[in-house]
């Protein structure tokens, strides 16, 4: 049994027939080919997973695909203002070498932009609170939450 | 960025990074191949038990499945190999069970792979595997290496008595050390166990092995630290097919931590079932496969002794471990606890007699293997424990006592290297120098001032030290063929001058978060005096660079680099040659400078693009010489490195609950030189949150029966970012007198140094607050802190 | 992993024996049961639902008595298998009379977990236990109400 579903994953519209049971982060992987999100286990503890649905930070290994009918999605490809353009986070992930294999940015930096939209000016103890459902095992998170304050800087100068 | 010289010793930003923060990078399980299966195991729930029959029936026949295999069909394949051979005390070798790639008699331990089911979708292998029927006899499973040695213990493997899969010694004779303790003035004795780590790399193992039966060729993507490695253990001891019919390609790897250092058995039987089915077959470890299947670390049980004379020097170092290897011997496995972990307990100290005895032991666990650090963190973790115990119980001050018996400095170059009575010989070091830094940078005399008041208002504060050395660089390869290593431990750089002068090179070491891309191409561009952009970094594909050895031991800069450097003067010879031609002078009088070729004492000169160019279009070039400008070399290191550093942990504890805050954290590094700094320090930190993650958060719990009690992220705790203040880091540079570049190695120092600071940090809390606790076992939770505290 | 515990109910150790030797009424009052058979006079087939925080499964397996001693006790020695790991258990059931219409019940048995049961459940099935033991209790009670 398959189910139709309908989403706009960064900017672009999708219908597909999918099973019931296919998981949201397993549709973006396999079907739409968006691998840049990332599973790193499978209890919904890692976040490498996360992704924006209907603006708010989720990770997309804990959704089924059908629970998405209808909504909108952002992925990391998707987070930047263009091709040739970085999102402050991924800017102040490069400056401040907040990352290192890789594997996990693509969630820290969609969980982080989930802070700064509701928190544009945390303090060090809100990012790493904010953070604390994304497992890295590179950084020591350091250079992750100066990335963070990076983008947070970056983001008041393009407002004022 | 497009500076030519004075690239080393700068923070440039990471080239990789614009792929990976986009979400282009490309992972293993990124890869879907043209007519992809997918795979699924049946593994044992059981740590120790006879499989009395498999039910395929039922499975072969559900949608989708393409293929079954089990135990049986792989009886006749050679199980995967173990890469350095130890022997016992009495010369024999260590017993050497066979690892097969699926179970059919006996699985021995939970996750032991009975079944593999390949079907077109992942979701219907999965299905199918569990429609496989096993009945199994469960059988008594043993945990604990120094129980499994008793008689009368289960028995792991038929071929190993007792369960040892060799003992071993090292050092002074036991009789001379036995005698130095028993005349020391004071002895301190600790009892510990370094409990065992699951690696945790966030990027789950994944292979995809293909074959292309037209031209007999197949193609391995594997999540691993060394290709060339996994392409030669796995072709000439596990599947007997000749290495050049095999490309093995590391993408994009999310973190190894040395748990992708190993051939597994999954990356064997994948390739041998691409070959039966004429399909590429794919398999990605879920995070619960990873918990039970990926090499865990440490696991150690250890008692060791330090004597001491009356005015604190060190007279005598006894150990004795009980090392846990697992139910299998793990490609490195048998070297970690022996010749990585002995070879260290000199540390930074002249103790005089040192000797260590090891029985390595077979249990039904997880396999134990190298992780970040490997050996190394065990040793220093012993050493640094007693000393701030001793310190505590001989009521010195732990940084004196440390000052008191430092080796003192030495350069390697106008003076010897020193000669440690463990077999190692250090290259260089100045270890008071870290420690002061430490010191200063902590400001110590305050923090004991600030201890004093917090205890008289009932506050528990306290400092831990830790003083480290590592062996890195690994290493030399007439060494540790010596000592039992299967391979040499070379590395090999070749560059490749391309005819208009970009540069591109192809190194054997493999990056997976190290950000080689731009550590080594900041090498190369500094040398030859060109931006950046002009240098490309290729790793990671056997097709692609002609041969390498991975990147472990924090050895890709000082093995690989200096490879990398050696190709580089074999370019600028040449090119001096070509440059001579075009001068009409002797190659002698050419010399190379900020990227240009220049005749001594004139003005003629020539760009290094220019020479390329000639290179590769000979019109008018020396006679007899070959064109082209394509050098490959192989560097076997002289000696080991030996990275060292001071780590100072401060630590608040509620007298309460026990919990406790890790508020401050100093990490003095001599790494020797250094080409990124920014780089570096983010190595520093992963590795002291790491190191910190085994001293209060993490441990793999097994229960009697061998099952693993905290096997996913609900339940090991894995550290947070919300646990750490920010890490305080400085550097101090002694260079390393044997290769070319100078440098040490920093992947494993933050992981080495921590782990110990922290836990000292806590005891020396609670002896402010007047409990004389002499241990407190890994990690040190709430309730293990509270407890201590109500003896 | 230790199951310990008892309770009181209020009927004669006569009426409560009888309870547990009908397999109709304990398939009843057993948490989970979907099915209970019975093979012989010890032993019986079951399939059962459990559910233990994020894992639930279905068990399909024996149980059997051994040592029964008419309206003193039993061993109930229960092998259950499911996708998600085996449970096996040894526990011994008690009954002493406390008054004409009233009976203690004491269980004391070691519950072995293996698989994802143990990796993921074990946490869990302490609790599990305790709220599957007051199940059976209560609708003990029931089933012994007039």
């Amino acid at each position: 049994m398959s189910i139709r579903i309908n989403v706009t994953v960064n900017g672009v519209a999708f219908s597909h027939e999918v099973e019931p049971r296919l998981l949201l982060v397993n549709y973006l992987r396999d079907v739409l080919r968006l691998t840049g999100t990332h599973v790193g286990c499978d209890t919904s503890s890692c976040g490498a997973c996360t992704i924006h649905v209907n603006g708010k930070a989720t990770k997309s290994c804990t959704m089924l695909a059908v629970q998405a009918d209808g909504c909108e999605i952002t992925t990391i490809e998707g987070i930047a203002p263009s091709d040739d353009e970085l999102h402050p986070l991924q800017e102040g992930f490069r400056e401040c070498h907040g990352l290192q294999c890789g594997f996990c940015t693509p969630g820290m930096i969609m969980t982080a932009a989930d802070i700064l939209q509701n928190n544009p000016n945390p303090s060090e103890e809100e990012i790493r609170v904010g953070l604390e459902g994304n497992f890295c095992r590179c950084t020591g998170y350091h250079n992750i939450v100066k990335s963070v304050q990076y983008a947070a800087h970056k983001m008041k100068e393009v407002t004022v | 960025m497009s500076t030519t010289h004075g690239l080393i010793g700068k923070s440039v930003k990471r080239v990789e990074d614009r792929r990976f923060i986009t979400g282009h990078g490309k992972y293993t399980d990124d890869i879907i191949l043209p007519g992809q299966t997918y795979a699924s195991f049946v593994r044992s729930p059981y740590a120790h038990a006879k499989i009395l029959s498999v039910d395929t029936n039922a499975a072969a026949s559900m949608p989708g499945v393409v293929a079954i295999f089990t135990g049986a069909d792989v009886e006749n394949v050679n199980g995967v190999p173990c890469g350095w051979q130890v022997n016992f005390k009495n010369g024999h070798h260590m017993k050497e069970p066979k690892h097969p790639l699926l179970v059919a008699d006996k699985a021995k331990h939970v996750g032991d792979a009975i079944a593999i089911v390949i079907a077109e979708s992942q979701a219907e292998a999965v299905d199918a595997a569990e429609a496989i029927v096993v009945e199994y006899e469960e059988l008594p499973a043993i945990v604990d290496a120094s129980k499994a040695v008793e008689d009368g213990a289960p028995q792991v493997h038929d071929s190993a008595p007792n369960n040892i899969c060799f003992d071993w010694a090292l050092g002074n004779p036991i009789e001379e050390v036995d005698a130095a303790i028993a005349a020391s003035a004071h002895v301190t004795t600790l009892d510990f166990v370094n409990q065992r780590l699951v690696p945790n790399a966030i990027e789950p193992r994944a292979y995809n092995a293909s074959y292309d039966q037209y031209n007999d060729k197949y193609t391995l993507y594997t999540s691993t630290q060394n290709p060339h490695l996994i392409r030669l253990l796995m072709c000439a001891f596990v599947l007997g097919i000749p290495e050049h019919r095999v490309r093995v390609v590391g993408p994009d790897v999310g973190g190894g931590f040395g748990s992708k250092i190993f051939h597994y058995t999954e990356e064997a039987l994948l390739t041998w079932c691409t070959h039966k089915l004429r399909r590429p077959v794919k398999w990605t470890s879920t995070r619960s496969e990873s918990f039970l299947l990926d090499a865990h670390g440490r696991d150690h049980i250890t008692k060791a002794d330090m004597g001491f004379d009356a005015s604190g020097n060190i007279t005598a170092l006894r150990v004795k471990t009980y090392a846990n290897l697992g139910a299998y011997l793990s490609t490195f496995a048998s070297c970690v606890p022996s010749y990585l972990h002995g070879t260290l307990l000199q540390g930074l100290y002249t103790t005089p007699k040192i000797n260590i005895d090891l029985v390595a032991v077979f249990t039904n666990t997880t396999a134990v293997d190298a992780y970040r650090g490997a050996g190394r963190p065990e040793a220093t973790y012993l050493l640094e424990r007693l000393l701030d115990l001793a310190a505590h119980e001989m009521n010195m001050d732990p940084a004196e006592l440390r000052f008191k018996n430092f080796i003192p400095p030495f350069d390697g170059v106008t003076q010897p290297g020193y000669q440690t009575q463990v077999a190692l010989q250090y290259d260089s070091g100045n270890y008071h120098g870290v420690l002061e830094k430490g010191l200063a940078m902590l400001g110590y005399e305050d923090f004991r001032k600030a201890q004093k008041e917090a205890a008289n208002n009932g506050k528990l504060l306290g400092v831990g030290f830790s003083t480290y050395i590592e062996a890195c660089g690994i290493a030399p390869s007439a060494v540790v063929g010596s000592l039992g290593a299967r391979a040499g431990l070379y590395e090999v750089g070749h560059v490749r001058v391309q005819p208009s002068g970009k540069i591109s090179v192809y190194t054997g070491a493999h990056s997976h978060g190290q950000g080689h891309e731009t550590t080594f191409a900041q090498v190369v561009a500094d040398k030859l005096g060109l931006p950046m952009e002009d240098v490309e970094i290729v790793h990671g594909d056997s097709e692609a660079v002609a041969f390498g050895m991975g990147t472990y031991g924090s050895r890709s800069l000082a093995v690989g680099g200096s490879a990398i450097i050696k190709s580089l003067e074999k370019v600028i010879e040449k090119g001096k040659k070509i440059a001579a031609h075009k001068f009409e002078a002797n190659p002698e009088d050419v010399d190379f400078v900020e990227g240009r070729f220049v005749v001594k004492g004139t003005h003629h000169s020539a760009p290094f693009s220019d020479i390329a160019l000639r290179a590769y279009v000979p019109h008018h070039y020396p006679a007899g010489l070959e064109p082209g400008l394509d050098f490959s070399s192989f560097y076997d290191p002289a000696n080991f490195t030996y990275p060292f550093g001071c780590h100072i942990a401060v630590v608040e504890v509620d007298k309460e609950t026990g919990k406790v805050q890790l508020t401050r954290f100093v990490a003095v590094d001599d790494v020797g030189n250094i080409i990124n700094p920014m780089i570096v320090e983010g190595q520093i930190h992963g590795g002291v949150v790491q190191g910190v993650g085994q001293a209060l958060f993490e441990g793999a719990e097994y229960d009697e029966n061998g099952q693993l009690t905290n096997g996913s992220y609900m339940d090991y705790c894995m550290p947070r970012a919300d646990d750490f203040p920010m890490i305080e880091t400085a550097s101090q540079v002694t260079p390393c007198p044997h290769n070319p570049l100078g440098v040490k190695g920093a992947g494993e120092a933050g992981c080495i140094g921590s782990t110990p600071a922290v836990v000292n940090a806590v005891i020396d809390a609670l002896w402010s607050g007047g409990h004389k606790v002499k241990d407190i076992r890994m990690p040190l939770t709430s309730e293990r802190v509270w407890r201590a505290m109500q003896q | 992993m230790q199951l310990t515990g008892n309770h009181v109910v209020e009927a004669s150790p006569a009426k409560v024996w009888a309870l547990l030797m009908d397999t109709d009424t304990l398939a009843r009052i057993v948490p989970g049961v979907t099915k209970l058979e019975k093979i012989d006079d010890t032993t019986f087939k079951s399939t059962l639902g459990v559910k233990l925080g994020p894992v639930s499964a279905a068990f399909n397996g024996n149980l059997q008595m051994e040592n029964v001693m008419e309206e003193k006790g039993f061993t109930l020695k229960i092998q259950q298998n499911s996708k998600v790991g085996n449970a096996s258990a040894a526990i011994e059931i008690s009954l002493t009379p406390l008054e004409e219409t009233k009976t203690a019940i004491a269980f004391n048995g070691d519950v072995k977990l293996s698989g994802m049961l143990a990796t993921m459940g074990q946490r869990l099935i302490g609790g599990v236990a305790n709220t599957l033991s007051k199940q059976f209790f209560s609708n003990m009670e029931k089933e012994l109400l007039p």
